[in-house]
């Protein structure tokens, strides 16, 4: 009772009251609840990429050390036989010596060429001014048609968008995605990745098809002579790459059912991609 | 629910996605065995909560944002309305209802991740049904280890 005579409620029955009618409050009925997580979906949906791969450079940023080692024991778990199959015929290290002597053929070749050309004006040597990033690799994105590795490097270690990856001596793939800290790979094989590469003296486009191959085509049968095993070569760009590096390696050559004068054909990495461990990023001209 | 319970279970099966289940061939969406779990034994509300949060853990650790958010919002919703009116507690019926929701799922990702205008798999259905008759095979059988770490009884029937 208070002084006017009139009945007061105890103070735990007020607080009670008051959270009864909090929660009545926020109350959001489920048709709301889907109608607002419908829409956060599409919103994401429809941000370009560049906005919401942040959620994905995060996600890898602070779990890198759960994911490398889960990684890591994948790996040793499915550990392919070290001989057999187009790319690996030797093993690791060998097909590392045999990439190396592709590239410094084709090198040769190039400073050949340039020799010809310009005749005793100075040059110089293919990748004399460029640094190699090291790079770890934290997880690898594969689902039939894309194939991406997130690397441990970024921005802040001099990387830039379109820079040429390799590991094993061969070109793997370029950077599609920065963070400050961290890089998207996008390797040849995922379908969103196009390299102009040389094959059989012609230069065309290389296409990824996914499944751990590329296609390419436009090549007439009788002008360029193709063959299983044949090396496929990344070509110098001016700013990323000084000299062709390779690429791929010729998995199979078919007549193409679109035009019967032209080869249909399907190559597939240097290197065992699934198997590599670290990466080396090709930074021409590195601010010192 | 135990909502810390339920974000660090979320984070270990996704990194344990991403990271240990990554490299294999043929692969369970353990994502989506969760999504089913929650479906089946949590309120509608709340069915519908973990679902849209298990989709975005799917998308980060996917190729595109947005496509398995809605995808699996959408079947997690369905799933746990459907649930309303069918029992889904024998381990058969989780199996097979694991097997269509990843299928299903699968079929409407490709679908948005086509909207987008991301190029897809050309043996997109083998993949598809690979991957779903692998969760269904191993997806029953985590639902026990799900309900422990997040201290649920599950009345199931053989």
């Amino acid at each position: 009772m208070n002084t006017d005579g009139n009945d007061v409620l105890p103070d735990t029955t007020y607080t009670t009251r008051h959270r009864i009618m909090a929660r009545k409050r926020i109350k959001v009925s489920r048709r709301m609840l889907f109608a607002w997580f419908i829409l956060g979906g599409f919103i994401l949906l429809f941000t370009p990429q560049s906005v919401t791969n942040k959620f994905q450079f995060a996600f890898a940023n602070i779990f890198r050390w759960p994911l490398s080692i889960g990684r890591g024991i994948s790996l040793s778990v499915s550990m392919r036989p070290a001989t057999g199959g187009l790319t690996n015929p030797l093993g690791t290290r060998e097909n590392q010596y045999q990439n190396h002597i592709a590239n410094l053929q084709e090198q040769l070749r190039q400073e050949h060429r340039k020799l010809e050309e310009l005749s005793g004006l100075r040059s110089r040597f293919a990748f004399e001014g460029a640094a190699f990033v090291l790079a770890d690799i934290s997880r690898t994105v594969t689902d039939g048609s894309h194939a991406e590795l997130f690397i441990n490097r970024g921005e802040n270690d001099g990387l830039a968008k379109g820079q040429f990856v390799m590991a094993d001596n061969s070109i793997i793939g370029t950077i599609s995605d920065i963070s400050p800290r961290m890089a998207k790979v996008r390797l040849i094989t995922d379908s969103d990745s196009k390299i102009e590469v040389k094959i059989a003296g012609a230069n065309r486009l290389m296409e990824g098809i996914g499944n751990n191959s590329a296609k390419i085509r436009q090549l007439l049968r009788k002008k360029h002579k193709v063959k299983i095993g044949d090396n496929v070569f990344a070509i110098k760009k001016p700013g990323l790459l000084d000299a062709p590096m390779i690429t791929a390696k010729v998995a199979r050559c078919e007549r193409d059912d679109e035009n019967p004068l032209g080869w249909d054909i399907t190559v597939e990495p240097a290197c065992e991609i699934e198997t590599i461990k670290d990466v080396a990023v090709i930074v021409m001209n590195p601010q010192k | 629910m135990h909502w810390f319970r339920f974000a660090v279970l979320v984070c270990i099966v996704t990194v344990l996605q991403a990271g240990f289940l990554a490299n294999l061939d043929i692969k369970p969406d353990l994502l989506l065995t969760l999504l089913v779990f929650f479906a089946v034994y949590c309120n509608t509300t709340e069915a519908i909560i973990t679902s849209f949060v298990l989709g975005f853990a799917a998308d980060i650790i996917g190729y595109a944002m947005g496509p398995q958010t809605i995808s699996f919002g959408l079947l997690g919703t369905a799933l746990a309305y459907l649930h309303r009116v069918i029992a889904i507690r024998k381990m058969s019926y989780q199996a097979l209802t694991i097997f269509l929701t990843c299928f299903l799922a699968g079929i409407v990702v490709h679908f948005l991740t086509f909207l987008k205008g991301r190029p897809t798999c050309s043996d997109m259905y083998a993949v598809l049904f690979w991957t779903s008759l692998c969760s269904a095979i191993v997806g029953p059988f985590l639902f026990s280890p799900y309900a422990w770490l997040m201290r649920m009884k599950i009345n199931r029937f053989c």
